[in-house]
């Protein structure tokens, strides 16, 4: 019986977090959980878990992809103390090219919550390492997990799906980059204690901006956020003269109007002799002064124009992830083939076996004339009826790798070709291991 | 004259000028590499003709404007290659490619046929010096300028809120693109002042002063005051970014228009060449 890829999972966009929270595998749950699948479990012959704070997927290989799927849920629902109900109704089950489809594209971030984000990469061969650790992995799952990693690297490669600021923090952090060159000798000056303002200043010390200056209503959050951060806590009053050091000010005060005017940025301009300034407003009601932007070598950027660029930069990955579709399909196919070519083995080994069977026949029924011939004249007998057989297994081979588009089409050619040749031979089995296998494996 | 390498270099030219431009429109770097070699292999054919040209006068091939022309995109390519592949910023080779393709275009269209020779005068030692130092000179102004086209175009962006061509990792920050420029002002003055200071003792060596007030004379000394002005509002001051960019480009403007205008109308003692 051929044996067939499966998934059965859930993903963010069927379970809510409350139901993925309570399926969720941990590291060092998987390989456990992987042997008592492969202990339990009948129906599964491969196996491996993707468990991912987006979704939990059991990819896996059965002969009776329907069996697996029953024992699977019922598997999980008494291993993670979840009633099926809980869970039945966001579960996918997908088998064959499908199942296929979305391994590829999970691996290539199609399937992610923010397309083309690089971390699930990782989690997949992950997921695959450690289910080859506990040899819960065979021919299928080995080829469709290495197929799945070299489509998502030829998609990184050859489209831009990666590319783009998508978190209002990470678009300011590429502004920043765009105008500044060198970071280490730069300064960034926090202006209120908010969660984003804080976000934005951890991703700008990540990239190397080193000194930071945080200044708050309430003192104390100043120094304790200064303390966390690694920055030094300035007073909100006596802040002004702060500015003229900072390249990066992130505000995000609370105010009914904007703290600073133009005529008082210009002159901080002017003292900084127009080094660039990048303002980042996260303020709503907004912390700076619309007309600021006007100020040579001053950008301010507002809540909504990091919005603009966020959304700007997810459709630009969306326009991308129509080229990686495509990549998905073409990639697919080839493993089509390679799938449907391990289900024709057992077929051509049959026939090729009938094939030769029927020439050792015929050359034992005509043993005695030719053993009256020349050796040179034996030789050519031989080869004859060799070539003949080998042209007919020849031409029966291709017909059954080209026929038809569909894995179904080939395996009902074969399974008529195997009626057709085999039918009427009484097969000795102790023959057959003595056949050449390089014909088949090619 | 003509010879066989000047065509072939200026395919190449306009080969690379159409490739980095491309790359420029779609904001993506496809052709880059492609744009680079060829402008390289341009460079080389271009100096077979130089050379050509060189050995028959004996000296370096500047006897017309034609000839300095082709003389000065021969060094602005060199230059603008080195900034690219250094650099890595091949947003420039949109600029000074094509740049240095219509030099060495307008040289070709005003090249009359028929062997030049210098005049027995100017065959001396201080030729090669004082025009090589103008030319390379010139060739960071060309540079400079590019590079501040480059910044205005992305600084505008900045300013509007459109940033971020998709393929933002590759884009050389404002920053880097103003200290560039400001380096190449350098270098393009203290050239310019070498050439100055060169061609006036030169000037003394064959007619016995330095300075007789020649068209080209005072357009040089203008041209230089200019970028002195240039260079100091940004010490003093502190004149960059934008405003910098701006003059950059207005200076260079100048510098084109007086000297194609007095090299053609006022050829005076350079006898219509450039340096």
């Amino acid at each position: 019986m051929a044996q067939t890829l499966f998934i059965l999972g859930l993903n963010h966009r069927t379970a809510p977090v409350a139901v993925r929270e309570r399926l969720a595998y941990s590291e060092e749950d998987i390989p456990r959980t992987l042997s008592r699948i492969r202990e339990r479990l009948g129906s599964v012959t491969e196996v491996a878990i993707l468990s991912t704070c987006n979704r939990v997927e059991v990819v896996g290989v059965a002969a009776d992809p329907a069996k697996a799927f029953d024992e699977l849920s019922a598997f999980i629902a008494s291993d993670r103390g979840v009633p099926q109900a809980a869970f039945a109704e966001a579960l996918y089950r997908m088998q064959g090219r499908e199942a296929a489809r979305h391994l590829f594209r999970v691996g290539a971030s199609l399937d992610s919550m923010v397309v083309g984000e690089p971390q699930i990469l990782g989690q997949l061969k992950l997921a695959y390492a450690q289910a080859a650790k506990s040899g819960a992995v065979g021919l299928v799952l080995h080829r469709a997990f290495h197929k799945a990693f070299s489509t998502a690297k030829r998609i990184r490669k050859s489209t831009l799906i990666g590319h783009g600021a998508v978190s209002v923090s990470s678009a300011a952090v590429t502004l920043a980059r765009q105008i500044f060159d060198k970071l280490s000798d730069k300064t960034v000056m926090l202006m209120g204690a908010g969660k984003m303002a804080e976000l934005t200043a951890r991703q700008l010390k990540a990239i190397g901006i080193e000194s930071l200056l945080i200044t708050s209503r309430t003192f104390d959050n100043a120094v304790a956020l200064a303390r966390e951060l690694g920055g030094t806590a300035v007073p909100f009053d006596n802040c002004k003269p702060y500015l003229k050091i900072a390249d990066v000010v992130i505000g995000s005060l609370s105010v009914t109007r904007p703290v600073f005017g133009p005529e008082e940025f210009e002159a901080i301009i002017r003292e900084r002799r127009y080094k660039p300034m990048f303002l980042i407003d996260l303020g709503v009601p907004r912390n700076f002064d619309q007309r600021l932007n006007a100020i040579e070598n001053l950008y301010l950027y507002d809540i909504d124009d990091l919005g603009k660029v966020v959304d700007e930069s997810r459709a630009e990955r969306e326009k991308e992830a129509d080229k990686a579709e495509e990549i998905v399909e073409q990639e697919l196919e080839a493993f089509e083939r390679w799938m449907a070519g391990l289900d024709l083995v057992p077929t051509i080994k049959d026939i090729r076996y009938s094939i030769e069977r029927l020439r050792d026949l015929e050359l034992g029924r005509n043993r005695g004339w030719i053993a009256t011939l020349e050796p040179a004249e034996r030789e050519r007998v031989e080869l004859l009826t060799r070539s003949l057989t080998n042209k007919l297994l020849h031409r029966i081979l291709l017909g059954l790798r080209q026929g038809g588009n569909s894995q179904a089409d080939k395996i009902y050619a074969a399974e008529v070709a195997r009626r057709l040749l085999c039918g009427d031979f009484d097969l000795d089995d102790s023959d057959f291991d003595s056949l050449e296998d390089d014909e088949i494996e090619s | 004259m003509e010879t066989f390498w000047l065509i072939p270099a200026m395919a190449c030219y306009l080969l690379s000028a159409i490739l980095f431009i491309s790359d420029r429109v779609s904001g993506k770097e496809r052709a880059a590499g492609w744009a680079i070699v060829i402008l390289g292999a341009g460079a080389i054919l271009h100096a077979m003709d130089l050379a050509a040209r060189g050995l028959q006068a004996g000296n370096i091939p500047v006897a017309n404007f034609a000839e300095s022309l082709s003389f000065l995109a021969w060094v602005t390519a060199l230059a603008s290659l080195v900034l690219i592949v250094r650099l890595r910023m091949a947003v420039i080779g949109a600029y000074a490619a094509p740049a240095v393709a219509v030099a060495l275009g307008v040289s070709s269209a005003m090249a009359r046929g028929g062997r030049i020779t210098l005049p027995a005068p100017l065959q001396s030692v201080w030729l090669p010096i004082h025009v090589s130092l103008a030319i390379v000179g010139y060739a960071m102004f060309v540079l400079a300028a590019s590079v501040s086209l480059v910044y205005l175009a992305y600084e505008s962006r900045l300013k509007a809120k459109r940033p971020l061509g998709h393929n933002t990792e590759r884009m050389p920050s404002l920053e880097k693109l103003d200290r560039i420029n400001y380096s190449l002002l350098v270098w393009g003055f203290l050239m310019l002042s070498a050439a100055i200071i060169t061609g006036a003792i030169w000037a003394d060596a064959t007619w016995g002063h330095f300075w007789s007030w020649e068209p080209k004379e005072s357009w040089s000394l203008v041209i230089w005051v200019l970028y002195a002005a240039l260079l100091e509002s940004r010490l003093t001051v502190g004149w960059r970014g934008r405003r910098a960019a701006e003059l950059t480009i207005v200076v260079f403007a100048v510098l084109v228009t007086s000297f194609v205008g007095v090299s053609l109308i006022f050829p005076g003692k350079h006898g219509g060449t450039f340096g």
